[in-house]
This record gives structure tokens, sequence and C-alpha cells, in this order.
């Protein structure tokens, strides 16, 4: 069969220099493309040219549900559904259903950061082509790794091994998908 | 330790650049403040200028409260990042014996001139509402082995004593390892630390009950203490990051600060903004749910009139304190573009410490009341002997600052984690 590879992989001997080819492989406009790393290299987003995560936004939307969800339960069983007053106090106020509100924001933002985090980063995932390569385990230890994606849209064999070779990588080899 | 010098700016090796100027300008401006209060004796009278000295003796007195906290609780977590601002709030410690002289007038005119002036209990002839005297009243008799002439004097000079004593303990060390950059210091400063911040907790606890709260001496909350000590940290996180870009416009900080050290500070102050809201929300909460008429008095006085009418306080405390002080400083503070620019976070910070102070006010003003009890509002003239008080003794404590800021180097150049914080990164 000759299906599309899944994509290319590069090796670095040093963090420099897949740094410096980060920031080649940014510049070419590749997007669908990762480096593997045995332990967080600083400034390799910049490098990579990744933008902040959008988690803080899903947590935001997460906390402002749980909020809104305390106060309407509460309004809504104290004051519609089930009228009942309690220690002299009105059927409903923001004040009693604060720190109910106040617990659920909290919960809220938690599940929203965590599933948002899970999602983003295509959590849990049993399988990736990279785990086929025989080498990959030495990204644990010693050595680092660029993998470009045949779905990139500037995703081309020739040029693309060009573009790794040219930057330094050593050992380009095709991943099957 | 002579490696993490190396790695520090070379520009480091020369002192700071003059603020001598500044602080010449500070100090007049300070002394124009304490003229211009003065003067509203003839206007207004003892008390209103009293409580409004008190408004900024406690204001200034929190910031610096909330920068030696920082300073003690970085030693104590051996930080690392703040390393590069530290130094900033170690000039600021300079404050607290001016501080210290800038609180005395409002000791000595309550015992040499009118002991009824500002606290009413020191006063036992003091009459209530009602009739009887502070010296008749069950519940000053029960509080009156804490709330006594000898206590509050006792009190407030072990107050500035320890803020005082720590406070040049920490200076010295930091200073003494400029010269010779030995680890000791490290180890001394934390040993400082450990003893420092249960003395800071206990004393700025005490120090708004007797200063603060005690201005009405039947109510009960026991949140009071850890208020003051969000608003203090709040102050100095905030007064740090005005340092900060002020340094870092000036050129002293470039190539030292990177986004990160903004972020970080950015960070605390979110967290403690967060953190001053729940306690204060608790305080109110527990008193609105409860229902107790020894409690509500206090939120009732800066609510309602006795005839019932809203007073002014009823709206600086929903717009000022509880939108001006949380929501709006929480909202602009999850932004992560505001936290690492450093004119926008400026402005944040310009912002909480003008809320700050509203709060002092909210919490001291409603002191002053007329005849019927009720209090009197802050939008007249006596608002502007606060902000004369205000600037009359910031004008001294930032003469303070920027006194001691030429005296040592712009950061603590062989402290062991200075390479780290030079390197600050996500």
């Amino acid at each position: 069969m000759s299906a599309q590879p899944y994509g290319l992989i590069a090796t670095f001997k040093t963090a420099p220099a897949l740094y410096h080819a980060a920031e080649a492989v940014r510049d070419a406009g590749y997007r669908h493309w990762d480096c593997i790393t045995p332990f967080p290299v600083h400034g390799l987003d910049k490098a990579m040219g990744l933008r902040r995560s959008i988690v803080p936004r899903i947590s935001l939307v997460g906390g402002i549900t749980g909020f809104c969800t305390g106060m309407s339960l509460i309004w809504w069983t104290g004051a519609v559904d089930y009228k009942l007053i309690v220690g002299g106090k009105p059927l409903f106020s923001p004040m009693f259903a604060f720190p109910v509100s106040y617990e659920l924001t909290i919960l809220f933002t938690a599940f929203a950061t965590i599933i948002g985090m899970f999602v983003l980063n295509g959590l849990p995932m049993h399988y990736h082509p990279v785990l086929k390569y025989d080498q990959i385990r030495r990204g644990m230890d010693d050595t680092f790794f660029i993998v470009i994606e045949a779905r990139d849209p500037r995703f081309n064999a020739a040029n693309t091994r060009a573009l790794l070779a040219q930057a330094g990588g050593e050992a380009i080899t095709e991943l099957e998908p | 330790m002579s490696s993490h010098a190396a790695s520090a700016p070379a520009a480091l090796s020369a002192a700071p650049a003059s603020t001598a100027p500044a602080a010449s300008k500070a100090l007049t401006l300070g002394l124009a403040g304490i003229v211009l209060t003065a003067l509203g004796l003839f206007v207004s009278g003892a008390k209103v200028v009293a409580h409004s000295w008190l408004v900024g003796v406690t204001y200034w007195t929190a910031l610096a409260i909330g920068m030696l906290l920082l300073v003690l609780i970085h030693h104590i977590f051996d930080a690392s990042w703040s390393t590069v601002i530290r130094r900033q709030f170690e000039h600021g410690l300079a404050a607290f014996k001016w501080l210290g002289l800038l609180f005395l007038p409002l000791v000595l005119a309550t015992f040499l001139y009118d002991r009824d002036l500002i606290w009413p209990w020191l006063d036992l002839n003091h009459e209530m509402h009602g009739g009887h005297t502070v010296g008749h009243d069950p519940l000053y008799l029960k509080k009156a082995a804490f709330l006594n002439p000898g206590m509050f004097l006792g009190m407030t000079v072990a107050f500035f004593a320890s803020w005082i004593w720590l406070s040049s303990r920490l200076r010295r060390a930091s200073f003494t390892q400029d010269q010779d950059g030995s680890l000791s210091w490290t180890r001394h400063n934390r040993v400082t630390a450990a003893l420092g911040l249960p003395i800071a907790a206990l004393t700025l606890t005490f120090a708004a009950i007797y200063w603060i709260k005690s201005l009405e001496y039947h109510w009960f909350s026991t949140m009071y203490g850890v208020w003051f000590f969000a608003n203090c940290v709040r102050g100095a996180l905030s007064f740090g990051v005005i340092i900060m870009v002020w340094l870092w416009q000036r050129g002293d900080y470039k190539g030292i600060l990177n986004t990160n050290h903004f972020h970080s500070i950015g960070m605390l102050m979110l967290a403690f903004t967060v953190f001053w809201a729940y306690v204060t929300f608790s305080q109110y909460f527990l008193i609105w749910n409860a229902n107790v008429p020894e409690e509500t008095f206090w939120y009732n006085l800066r609510e309602i009139n006795h005839d019932g009418a809203s007073n002014q306080w009823k709206w600086i405390g929903i717009f000022g304190i509880l939108f001006g002080h949380f929501f709006i400083p929480f909202f602009f503070l999850l932004s992560y573009r505001f936290k690492i620019t450093p004119h926008i976070l400026r402005r944040i910070a310009i912002w909480i410490l003008a809320v700050i102070l509203l709060d002092l006010c909210y919490n001291i003003m409603p002191a002053l009341k007329d005849s019927h009890g009720d209090a009197l509002p802050l939008f007249s003239l006596n608002l502007v002997w606060i902000l004369t008080s205000v600037v009359g003794v910031g004008g001294v404590c930032v003469w303070a600052y920027l006194r001691s800021f030429g005296t040592a180097k712009l950061i603590p150049i062989r402290d062991p984690r200075i390479g780290e914080s030079l390197t600050h990164h996500e």
C-alpha cells in the first residue's frame, strides 16, 4: 500500500540545535508539527511560534456557568418552585446564595480546565504513530526530535525533508501512519 | 557566589542613578501636606482632622507592613523570582521609623489635649447613646482589660518597635551581603522570617483592632485582622508594581526584569484580590446572616441614617468596595496581556491603591457622627483633610524610600538566588 506517511521525523543532538531548527520550521510556515524533548526547553514555545493556550478562556466560561448555576439553583428552588422562608430571610438573596455559587464557580472552573486541557491535547490518546519509530525512546533520554505531519498543507516529502536537513536534522525518517 | 554576580548586567556595578532631587521633592510635598492638614484644625476642628490623619497614617503603615510581609514571605519560602524586586521593598521598610513619628501626634493629642478625640473608650466619661458613660458600659467593662490607656500605649509602642526591629534586621543582612557575599546572611534572613512572620501577623492584627476596629468597640468581628492583612499585601504589591514600572522606564531595570516578573506579581495581585474579597464578604455575610444588633449596627451605620434614608456610605460600599475593590481588579487581572504589559498593570495598581484608601475611609471615617448618631458623609470638606494627610504621610514615606534607594545596589547582586531571578521563566 502506498498510503501517505504520517510524517517526517528528524533527530537533533542538542537543545540549541533543536531550538534553531524549530525556528526554521516555524518560519517556513508549518502548523501541524511538534518537538519531542527529554526535558522542558525554555523558550521553545516561542521558537515554535505557539500561542498561549486557550484553556484559561474555557476555564472562565466554566466559572461563569458555575456561578450562574448556583444562583439560579437557589433562586428557583427557594423562591419559585417551593417557597420557603428560612430564618426570617427573604425568599431569595444573593447573600446566602453566594457561598454555594462560589463553590460551584470553583467546581465548574476545575471541570472546564481539566476537560478543556484533555480535549485540546487530544487526550486520552492510546496510539500515536511516532511510537512506532524505533529510536523514539531516546527522546526520553538524550535526543531531540522534530516531527512534521503529512496533513500540514505545506507538507511535501522532498521539500520538507530538505528543510529538516538544512536545519541540521539527522536520520530523517518517514513515519508510518 | 561570584559566578552569580557575574551573571548580573554590567551596569549594576555602578551605583544607581541619583534620586536625591526626587527625594527632596517628595519631602517638600509631604511637609506641605502636613502643614495643610494642620491648617485643617482651624477649619474643620480637631476631631475631623485627627480621624483624617489616622486614615493617612494607617494607609501608609499598611503599605509598609505589606512590604515587610512580602520580604518575610520571600525568605521563608526561599523564593527566587522576587529576588530582583525584594530590594525595593527593603528600601520601603525605611519608612517605619518615620511612620512611628507621624503616629505620635495622635497619641499626644489624645492624652494631652482631648481623651475623647478619636477612640471613645480612652475617655471613661464619654457619653454614649442613651445617656450612660463608657465607664458604666457593660460591654466596655468586659473588654476593659484589653481596651485601656496602658495597653493602647504599650501595644502601639510594641507594634512600631517590632516592625522597626524586623526591618533593620532584614535590611542590614541584605545590604551587607552585597558587600561580603556571605551565604550566612541568607540563613540569617530565613531565621528572621521564621521569627518575624508570627510577630508581624500578631502585631498587624492588634494594630488593626486597636487603631481602627476599636473606634466602634461594641462591635465584634473575628475577620478584622485578616481583612487588614489582605489590604496590606495588596497595597504593597501594587506599590511594588509602580516602583518596578518606574525603574523599568527609567532604564534601571532594563535587562533585569522580563515579562515573567510582571506576570508573577500580577498573579499575586489577582490572588490577593480574591483573598481580600473572600475575607471581606465572609465578614459581611456572617453578620448579615446572624442578624444580631451588636454586629449589624456597624454596617447599618454605613448604610442608613437614623430616619432610614440611605447615606453616602451605602453607595461607597456598593460601588467603591464591592465593585471597585473586587470586581474591577478581579476581571482586569484575569487577563494575561494586562498582567504582562507594564503600563497597563501600573494602571490597575494605582486603582487598587486608591480603593484601599477608600476601604480605610469606609472603616474609619463613619466613627465621626452628627448629633443624630449618623455617620458624617465622606464627600465633604473632610475629604480634603484625608487627602492632605495621605499626601503628608506619603511624601515622608516616599522620601524615606528614595533616601534609602541610593544607599544600596539596585538588586541584591550576591544573593544566591539572583541568577534564577534574572532568568525567571514560567
